[in-house]
């Protein structure tokens, strides 16, 4: 059963994946982008990581892809282009390196593992809200902190480059 | 294979609720907006003369909504455009996988949890199927190629992106006040009493975050005062403005099973789910011969009243239309007598001698009632709400949603972590 699914997800993430890369409309790309992310998040759920699945489709597939898709219809505007275009030529390299990129990874992997994997079931409550909990706020709590201060600077950047600069604090 | 079946049945449960409720939600919102107004209400469609009140009016507009002529726009874009309806159905449906609507059922010497899927993650299951609810307005409001219905889709994507933050803050306290993300431990947990009196419900222990959720609940919604994305005297009809017949009675369909979720979810995490107040199950289980023969002596009282009133209506109103609606408070009288009938018939049966399979039956039917109960009255504070206030102005909408509830939701989080580490 798990098999079964693990290739569905897989298979579905990887079409998904290909078809954002192809799609003409900014749009429906964004969309396809999200299909993936959801069957990623799938992915997740088969690995025992339920707290990453959730998170996968909250974060990602949810928060991030709505602003992406905000922001990609406020520029293009609800009028649809007409007419087939063939894939520019400097596309050609978005849609070959990644799979180069990953059979590299997957390489890599095979060389220092082997193809059987890590091995072994994963332990009792792996994956769980409070393994991850105990890593990101004990093992890692250092990188978890300053990753939350970029986050910080980052959104004070951007209010202080989308403000109108007559009214900014220090002028 | 159990388990399959199990998980199906539990899933046609909540299917027939959904709808159940939907039709029953149209009519109420219906009746309601009249009795708010101060005038009758639908009360035309009928079948053979009878017109129940109304009632049959959702079945006329499902007769309607399906033999309507499906009208596209032609510059649609045709996938998305379809795709969408669909999808908003579908993501409302899918957040009942994780909401308990009873402790557990005996069935066959089997304990089944009643709850279709028992995620250890549920309460971040909730959220991100609400973060995900957008794209079906969203794609609705694009593939139209329709000016009102793109600033609809727009109007939808900004409102949930400043609410959904609110909502996860509000329930964090919630989190942190039970320790657990599991929706049955959370409903578990509010089956205590604080002091030894006072229901330990989610409304008892966080009382902002209360009022934090359930506003932001109206307007992930999109009903009013937040119904924008529609806001009929801006944008027409906003992002279903170019649906017609069953496409857009899927948009409608969802908007109400939106909120039957919504209730359910007020229900679960802040008026202690199907918990039935001083009423823990052991005590049910102890004492269902009791609890049941009491239970059928008051439906019948309760209904016998009923009738006696729809009689008085029918004397007093003798002759008022001159046609078959005069007989309404007569067939409506009837229907109350043969409920409070079937109920002292039950008695019959000698309830007070039931066992302890009966008593685990009663225990759980008694919860799953007290569940439906608590979703009806929320659905009804929908329908009221909906009734009372006008809309919000865009720009006030986005200074509520960002200046005053996140500011609130995190000082609510903040007040709650400090309580939770000093006691």
């Amino acid at each position: 059963m798990e098999g079964i699914l693990f290739w569905v997800c897989g298979i579905l993430m990887v079409f998904g994946g290909l078809m954002m890369v192809v799609q003409r409309s900014a749009v429906v790309s964004a969309v396809w982008l999200i299909f993936a992310f959801v069957c990623a998040a799938g992915i997740f759920a088969l690995l025992s990581a339920p707290f990453l699945a959730v998170m996968q489709i909250l974060v990602y597939a949810g928060a991030i892809m709505v602003l992406f898709l905000f922001v990609i219809m406020m520029l293009q505007g609800p009028v649809l282009e007409g007419g087939r275009k063939r894939l520019a030529l400097p596309m050609w390299p978005a849609v070959a390196v990644p799979p180069m990129a990953i059979a590299v990874m997957i390489i890599g992997y095979v060389k220092r593992h082997g193809t059987t994997g890590m091995g072994g079931p994963a332990p009792e409550g792996f994956g769980s809200p409070e393994h991850v909990a105990e890593l990101l706020l004990g093992k890692y709590l250092l990188a978890f902190e300053l990753i939350s201060i970029v986050l910080l600077v980052a959104i004070i950047g951007a209010l202080a480059v989308g403000k109108d600069e007559r009214k900014l604090p220090w002028k | 294979m159990t388990i399959v079946f199990d998980t199906l049945a539990k899933i046609g449960f909540f299917f027939v609720l959904i709808m159940g409720l939907v039709v029953v939600l149209i009519w109420m919102e219906r009746k309601g907006a009249a009795f708010i107004q101060d005038r009758t209400g639908p009360n035309r469609a009928s079948i053979g003369g009878v017109r129940l009140a109304g009632l049959v009016h959702p079945v006329a507009d499902v007769f309607k909504l399906l033999f309507k002529e499906d009208v596209a726009p032609a510059n649609r874009h045709a996938a998305l455009y379809n795709l969408a309806p669909w999808l908003v159905m579908t993501v409302a449906m899918s957040t009942y996988a994780v909401i308990p609507f009873g402790d557990y059922l005996t069935v066959a010497g089997r304990r089944v949890p009643l709850v279709a899927a028992d995620l250890s993650v549920g309460l971040l299951y909730v959220l991100a199927i609400a973060s995900l609810a957008t794209y079906g307005v969203v794609m609705a409001g694009w593939a139209s190629n329709n000016k009102f219905t793109f600033l609809g889709g727009i109007r939808a994507t900004s409102q949930m992106i400043s609410y959904e933050i609110s909502m996860g803050l509000a329930l964090m306290g919630l989190v942190l006040v039970f320790s657990s993300l599991r929706l049955t431990d959370i409903v578990a947990g509010q089956g205590d009493l604080i002091w030894g009196f006072l229901p330990k419900w989610g409304v008892v222990v966080q009382p902002l975050g209360f009022i934090l959720f359930i506003v932001a609940v109206f307007a992930e919604t999109n009903r009013n005062p937040f119904d924008l994305p529609e806001g009929e005297s801006e944008i027409v009809a906003g992002f279903h403005l170019e649906y017609s017949s069953m496409k857009f009675a899927l948009f409608f369909m969802a908007e109400y099973a939106h909120m039957v979720i919504g209730a359910s979810l007020i229900a679960t995490f802040y008026f202690g789910g199907y918990q039935i107040p001083w009423l823990p199950r052991p005590l049910i289980e102890a004492n269902a011969g009791l609890i049941l023969t009491l239970k059928l002596i008051g439906v019948a009282l309760i209904s016998m009243m009923i009738a006696m009133l729809f009689f008085r209506r029918a004397q007093k109103e003798k002759g008022k239309f001159g046609d078959a609606r005069d007989r309404e408070p007569v067939l409506g009288a009837g229907l109350w007598v043969l409920v409070a009938g079937g109920a002292l018939a039950g008695l019959v049966l000698k309830p007070w001698t039931i066992g302890p399979v009966g008593a685990d039956m009663v225990a759980s039917l008694l919860q799953v009632m007290a569940f439906v109960a608590k979703v009806v009255f929320f659905a009804w504070l929908f329908i009221w709400v909906r009734w009372t206030l006008p809309r919000f102005r865009y720009d006030q909408l986005m200074h509520l949603g960002w200046k005053v509830w996140l500011p609130l939701g995190l000082a609510n989080l903040v007040v709650t972590a400090l309580v939770m580490a000093i006691v």
